[in-house]
């Protein structure tokens, strides 16, 4: 959900710098969930993780996913659509008119493609509270096919033609594929292989891309090579369909996991995966190769608000547009024809033929430069491109050496052929030998010359099924210009014993995993305006109470653990010399009658209610010890002091 | 860095407008865009003045308030000086502009000066200039004094008390530069001697030499010395400002005797510097009109447009083709559907653009707007403050553990860092901090913490990693992704590749062999940094090649530079901007000797790894529908090369193209020996369906094969249409690919072969007689560079080949021969004697070169 003023960022030329990955994901998206109804997928099940909890089919498990992804994309993307298409059920489509219409035969089109809307979001809600209620219900609504199955080719061709129905043409469109059966067919058929490879070309070819989640059973791995090896493999079903047209390896994205896994699974897959660019990376003369760049860590903001207009029967978004204006005629001036240059000033000498705003040229002069050479001034005349420097230790890349967040490099072998074997030979040469590489970097046409350090990643699994993917982070280094001086040079240090007691207390709080795990913290005040604007939707109440901030510390075991020994310490710090010293007045700083107050004194004119007696000048002084404002009158002063007083 | 306090300076420039100052000087412009070198004259004022404009530019550009700057001139016709007010004498000095902070009119009101017909006398400028200064500090004894004085040296000067005059400027703390038109200098890096230098003149530097000796601190050097420093990038120094928090660790409410809570003072340690924006200005019409421009007419009859500085109104506009428009606003260009030219059509067809316009443009008043969120479809109102309720938050920075500093990643950094020191003013904080600092460094952890800016602001997490300096010990922050900010792709695995019958592959195309890896290795020990820089002491390379410190930001400093040009120009066709100063450049290419050093490993990495170019073949047209869906994808085009918009993207490549070439050769028959029959299907393609468009969509930067012709005339534009893959050397402009390569890298071999293959296509290619000069230009050049550089055995090779392909091949060229032949020596094939001058070595005799001419 961009802000309403990003369009304007885009085609201001002045502010590219700040231009970020949000215009790229100003594209729509569509998902088209497609989902089977075999009697097995609605086979009531026990639930693996929690045995007592009521008995589930796989398909409820599958559209109550669907339903998450609709509810995580109406805020992110407000922009996309979505859409359910059943098969294998029974259930035929009742209306002959517009998209779905002419679906194959046991194809049932529950939800068309259409924008994310409430009211859809609520259909299925109350279909899963209605499935909850009654485990019957279901297979009421969508009765399964039970002694034949569709044939996938058919499924693949009804996709192809709800997709082309709903879907805009400039979106990327994707199916999402669920089912448990690793034979789709009763009977094993070359002819419906060669069908379903067949429409899958077609389905591709008209831009979508199928991606599959596979449901696991405990007593039966999902076996790819009974069926799908023979129809996806030929078909490269990757999401840069550029990728992988190579018949002989596998395609990296078919999701096999349990059933419990399987929203997690599609939360991966809930942005399609889009490349920032694709340059040339020059490792020196005569060899180059093709990277893509990626965004994996981008903040997510909070969506700014909109202008809407009220029409009498509907509101509508406006969107706004700046224009140029000759200052003093308010003409309006076609963005062609706009110059760049300094300002002639503001605070003209009266006397001065040049008056605040206008730069009078001879005709056929030209003071000001045009678009094309402000641009070339921040690009340096390069053209976009990773280029080699060299390589460095991997321990000069300090932790203070950062400006902005990094990028995920990965090879591009249809812009160079090779790009993939040169890429990883340099990734492993340099895991091996611990360095990064210096590069210098300009991503895109419009944005300036960096230097960057290249940082390569090992491919690593984690405990939750995702795999790091390997490739090397692209970290933007500061520039001189970018690095401040600290301001404070000096400072009292710590003797030998007070560093032994913080670290008992540390030694205590010390995590066992592994480092800071996003994961573990989700934004608390993102969430906490989406549930209110989920609430409002809904035109529920929104319950603070139900709200939890998980990136709070954990003030219980940090005392549990550690509570003792941060004690130990706070006494042994009030012992040290340290703690008697007064600080010393920074030069410069004009003198001031001494105005100290000790914390003791006032807390006791405090209980004795005769704060006021002081000067306010000597309540500031305590007020900014403290960290506390200084603004506002006595009594303003009186309250804050006291307040903080009955804090601590 | 420095610890002079920015700001708080008054600078006064003392300038000589002296007769002499009148005479004029060639002086070198950058060459235009097309690489044209040209001079121009201007008056030693001019120059001198172009430097006080600098200076004052760059004192406008950091904008602060406690920079000031007055002028005073010497040698002026007139006299208006406060000594001179006071007590007589020192004529023709006059106080220009008075102290005061500089702006645009300052610029304006210096470039109104011109030479006098009198002569000053340059002390007494000096003199002026300290006590309008003193003056203008006498209750500000703490200001920098800053004076410049610019002079040709050809003034008469009063001998007399000047060491009283330099005692002065010392007692004063007056900081003094004299800069000397033509003045000699025996700088080693600017070396400079006048020629035919007066006597007056000389006797003058020689008197400034002692003068400048004689004030404590002063310096003295020559203008043009001075030009290279006053470009040179200097970094605005900003002090942080300490902003006043607490770190916390525990519950402090409830359990008070046990949490920590520490008074702390956090400050940048980074911070983004960005160039200031542009103003926007536009030619100003005459009111009514659109395309008129406004003219004035001078009294000398020569006629005047003017520029306006533009402001922005933002309209707010009804979208009445629904969300569609959406994907196209980035080009400011609305589809018109069929739909409403029907309705306009309908409407009667006079006004059918107004009409539309009309339609497409409803502007919306701003009182009539609400403010909502989007919720799929759905418009949620927004309450009155723009925004929900926050969730509530306590300022400051929370602890929320420790973990190992081993296991921090790097990448997940997300933003600008942070300082958190122990407060200021409290030895007893500073000590605590101290204490935690200590610990963390020994236990070799950071901590994951929580930093709320103030009450109810959104919470950041983050990391805190221990620092100890020479005199403080103290914390600092990095920003860490919240879940939400992380994204997941799939990636497929590179070296984990599995076939189709799931068996692990151990050779395949994309994994790399052994033999390539060990090529890579021998390449990245080559291609060190760690001791490529020359230590200054030692006179050994043993230091560690760029650091952030001295890496200055390119576009920053470039965009400055430009600034600063425009305003000092009327015209900026007659006045192009200098090339940017070479510290920007510094990093921009491997070390030469690093370049040098991996030559071999390099050279061993290319025939190993055989990476080529993918030319994209075009897809023939499949189904109508789908070239018309591909016109609508142009968005596509720019990020995922999708086979269905192949079409769009060649065409423009097409475009460009047939955009460049007549420029350069006429008629653009060149290209005809890249024609085949793929690009002539291809210019039977449909159009795209917008005209090519020189805004920059982010995207567009991704495919270099689509770049707009306005970046083609850039200094370094590396994609040349014409250029195979693999090659350094391309068709089109090969003289300048090759000297570019051999002055950029060290790779000579592959220059020399690459120009030979190019040289040779290009002479047995149709219509190669038009570019006979360019070609034995690139002869010459090519042959130069083999000589020097030990390619001896590779150009004596191709020139047989070249010979053989001219005399014996069809079509062949034998004119061309004969203009080889009548090069002589310049074109023929390298001796042994003339090999041995440049220390390489060959086996041919100078009978048998003469031979081969013949």
């Amino acid at each position: 959900m961009a802000p309403y003023d990003d369009w304007n960022r885009v085609e201001d030329e002045d502010d590219e710098e700040l231009q970020d990955a949000s215009s790229f994901e100003a594209k729509k998206d569509v998902i088209l969930f497609c989902i089977d109804c075999c009697p097995s997928m609605l086979e009531l099940r026990e639930d693996p993780d929690d045995e007592d909890a009521p008995k589930k089919c796989h398909l409820y498990a599958a559209l109550d996913a669907a339903m998450q992804i609709q509810k995580k994309k109406i805020i992110t993307g407000p922009n996309d659509s979505a859409g359910i298409l059943l098969y294998n059920t029974t259930k035929s489509s009742e209306n002959k008119k517009g998209q779905g219409s002419e679906i194959k035969p046991n194809l049932y089109l529950y939800q068309p493609i259409g924008p994310l809307d409430v009211a859809k979001i609520q259909d299925i809600r109350a279909l899963l509270d209605a499935a909850k209620e009654d485990p019957e219900e279901l297979r009421r609504m969508f009765p399964p096919l039970e002694d034949k199955r569709v044939p996938m080719g058919d499924v693949f061709t009804s996709c192809n033609w709800v997709i082309r129905d709903g879907a805009p043409k400039t979106a990327s469109k994707r199916v999402f594929l669920i089912s448990n059966q690793d034979q789709p067919h009763l009977t094993n058929s070359q002819q419906l292989i060669t069908s379903a490879r067949t429409t899958l070309t077609d389905l591709m070819q008209a831009g979508v891309t199928v991606e599959p989640f596979f449901i696991n059973a405990e007593e039966e791995q999902f076996d790819l090579n009974k069926f799908y090896s023979h129809v996806l493999m030929q078909n490269a079903f990757a999401e840069d369909e550029d990728e992988e047209k190579d018949p002989s390896v596998l395609p990296e994205s078919i999701s096999i996991a349990r059933i419990g896994d399987l929203l997690s699974q599609m939360r991966f897959h809930e942005v399609p995966k889009r490349a920032q660019f694709s340059i040339p990376f020059e490792l020196g003369a005569g060899l180059t190769i093709g990277v893509k760049g990626y965004g994996l860590v981008t903040e997510q903001k909070k969506g700014g608000y909109k202008y809407f207009t009220d029409l009498g029967d509907r509101i509508e978004a406006v969107v706004s547009k700046t224009v140029y204006l000759d200052q003093e005629l308010e003409g309006e001036m076609d963005r062609s024809n706009v110059f760049y240059g300094m300002s002639v000033g503001s605070q003209e000498e009266k006397t001065e033929d040049i008056t605040g705003s206008v730069r009078p040229v001879l005709a056929g002069q030209r003071p000001f430069y045009t678009a094309d050479e402000v641009r070339s001034f921040r690009t340096l005349g390069l053209e976009p491109g990773i280029k080699l420097l060299g390589f460095k230790d991997r321990s000069t890349l300090a932790f203070e050496d950062n400006v902005k967040h990094s990028l995920f490099i990965y090879p591009d072998e249809l812009s160079y052929s090779g790009s993939k074997r040169t890429f990883t030979a340099l990734l492993k040469t340099l895991i091996k030998q611990d360095k990064i590489a210096l590069v210098l970097a300009l991503t895109r046409r419009n944005s300036s010359p960096l230097f960057c350090a290249l940082l390569p990643q090992e491919e690593k699994a984690d405990d939750a099924g995702w795999m790091e993917p390997s490739g090397f982070h692209l970290i933007t280094l500061p520039f001189a210009d970018d690095i401040r001086a600290a301001t404070v040079q000096e400072g009292y240090r710590a003797p030998t014993s007070l560093e032994e007691a913080a670290y008992a207390w540390i030694t205590k709080l010390s995590l066992k995993g592994s480092g800071y795990q996003p994961d573990s913290y989700p934004n608390p005040a993102l969430a906490y305006h989406n549930a209110q604007l989920e609430a409002s939707a809904f035109q529920e109440e929104f319950d603070e109470e139900d709200f939890e901030d998980l990136t709070e510390p954990n003030v219980d075991m940090i005392h549990k653990r550690a509570g003792k020994l941060m004690k130990d310490w706070k006494l042994a710090l009030l012992d040290d010399e340290s703690s008697n010293m007064v600080s010393v007045v920074s030069a410069g700083s004009k003198r001031k009658a001494d105005v100290s107050v000790d914390e003791t004194e006032i807390r006791s004119r405090h209980e004795a209610g005769t704060l006021a007696k002081y000067t306010n000048e000597q309540l500031k002084a305590f007020l900014k010890s403290k960290g506390l404002s200084v603004s506002g009158k006595k009594a303003d002063l009186l309250a804050r002091i006291g307040d903080w007083l009955d804090d601590h | 860095m420095p610890a002079e306090r920015a700001g708080y300076t008054v600078h006064m420039f003392v300038v000589d407008v002296s007769k002499s100052m009148g005479e004029p000087r060639t002086i070198h412009l950058p060459p235009d865009p097309n690489g044209e070198q040209s001079t121009k004259t201007i008056t030693n004022l001019e120059w001198a003045l172009q430097y006080v404009k600098l200076k004052i530019q760059g004192l406008i550009y950091d904008a602060r308030k406690t920079d000031k700057c007055g002028v005073i001139i010497f040698g002026a016709e007139e006299t208006r000086n406060i000594v001179n007010s006071k007590h007589g004498g020192y004529d023709n000095v006059v106080e220009y502009i008075p102290i005061a902070t500089p702006n645009a009119g300052t610029i304006a009101k210096l470039d109104k000066l011109k030479p006098s017909t009198v002569y000053g006398d340059p002390v007494d400028g000096l003199i002026v200039a300290t006590e309008t200064q003193a003056q203008e500090l006498k209750s500000k004894p703490t200001w920098t004094r800053k004076i410049t004085l610019l002079t040709d040296g050809q003034n008469i000067i009063e001998l007399e008390e000047w060491e009283a005059t330099a005692g002065k400027l010392s007692a004063l703390k007056v900081s003094l530069a004299v800069i000397g038109v033509d003045f000699d200098s025996d700088d080693p890096e600017y070396e400079y001697q006048e020629p035919n230098k007066s006597n007056v003149k000389l006797q003058n530097e020689k008197f400034w030499h002692d003068f400048v000796e004689k004030v404590d601190d002063a310096h003295i050097g020559t203008l043009g010395r001075a030009m290279v420093d006053v470009s040179e990038p200097t970094t605005k120094e900003t002090k942080s400002t300490l902003s006043a928090t607490v770190l916390r660790l525990g519950d402090v409410d409830t359990r008070a005797d046990e949490a920590i809570e520490l008074l702390v003072k956090t400050a940048k340690c980074t911070a983004v510097a960005r160039p200031k924006s542009f103003k926007k200005f536009g030619v100003r019409m005459k009111e009514g009109t659109k395309d008129q421009e406004e003219v004035t007419i001078n009294a000398d009859g020569t006629r005047n447009i003017t520029y306006a500085q533009l402001k922005t109104r933002t309209d707010y506009v009804l979208n009445q083709e629904g969300d569609e428009d959406e994907d196209e606003g980035e080009d400011g260009e609305k589809p018109k559907s069929p739909v409403k030219k029907e309705e306009v059509d309908a409407d009667g067809d006079v006004n059918m653009e107004e009409e539309e316009e009309g339609e497409k443009d409803r502007r919306v008043t701003k009182e009539d707007l609400l403010r909502g969120f989007r919720y799929g479809t759905a418009y949620v109102p927004c309450p009155p403050d723009g925004q929900f309720p926050r969730l509530p938050t306590k300022k400051g920075i929370d602890i929320l553990g420790f973990f190992d500093a081993k296991k921090f990643r790097r990448e997940l950094s997300m933003g600008e860092v942070y300082y958190v020191w122990g407060d200021d003013k409290s030895p007893q904080q500073q000590c605590a901090i101290s204490s935690i600092v200590q610990a963390m460094t020994r236990k070799e952890v950071m901590a994951i913490a929580r930093w709320v800016n103030k009450d109810d602001s959104d919470a950041k997490m983050g990391v805190l990693t221990p620092i100890q300096f020479d005199n403080v010990d103290c914390l600092l922050w990095s920003q860490m992704p919240f879940a939400d900010d992380v994204r997941k792709y799939n990636f497929a695995s590179l070296e984990n590749l599995v076939s189709k019958k799931g068996e692990v592959l151990a050779e395949h195309p994309y994994l790399p062999t052994n033999e390539q890896c060990k090529a890579m290795e021998n390449f990245v020990e080559a291609m060190d940094l760690m001791k490529a820089e020359k230590d200054p002491e030692t006179g050994k390379y043993e230091l560690e090649w760029f650091s952030t410190q001295e890496s200055y930001s390119p576009a920053l400093h470039r965009v400055k530079q430009a600034m600063f040009h425009c305003a000092v120009v009327n015209d900026l066709a007659t006045n192009p901007l200098d090339p940017p100063h070479p510290l920007l450049l510094r990093y921009f290419n491997p070390p030469k000797k690093v370049l040098k050093r991996s030559r071999d490993a390099l050279e061993d990495c290319i025939t190993k790894f055989k990476v080529k170019e993918v030319v994209r073949q075009p897809k023939r047209a499949r189904k109508q529908e789908h070239v018309h869906a591909a016109n609508d994808e142009d968005e596509e085009l720019l990020l995922d090369r999708k086979p269905s918009t192949s079409i769009t993207q060649e065409a423009s490549v097409q475009q460009v193209r047939n955009a460049q070439e007549p420029s350069k050769d006429g008629d653009g028959s060149e290209t005809e020996a890249e024609s085949d029959g793929e690009d002539l299907l291809l210019d039977k393609a449909p159009p795209p369906k917008k005209p090519f468009n020189p805004l920059p969509t982010p995207g567009r930067s991704v495919s270099p094969r689509t770049h707009s012709r306005s970046q083609s005339d850039l200094q370094d534009s590396s994609i040349d249409p014409q250029r195979d893959p693999g090659r350094v050397i391309g068709r089109t402009n090969p003289l300048e690919d090759f000297k570019k390569t051999v002055a950029s890298t060290a790779v000579y071999i592959k220059a020399v072969q690459d120009m030979g293959d190019v040289i040779t296509e290009i002479v047995v290619a149709p219509f190669a007689s038009r570019r006979t000069a360019e070609l034995k230009e690139c002869l010459k050049e090519m042959r130069r560079t083999a000589l020097g550089e030990d390619e001896i055995e590779t150009w004596n090779r191709f020139l047989k080949d070249l010979k053989d392909k001219c005399l014996n091949s069809r079509p062949g060229n034998k004119e061309f021969w004969s203009e080889v032949q009548g090069m002589g020596q310049k074109g023929g094939l390298i001796t042994s004697s003339e090999a041995k001058k440049f220390g390489g070595s060959s086996d041919v005799s100078e009978d048998v070169a003469l031979e081969f001419l013949n």
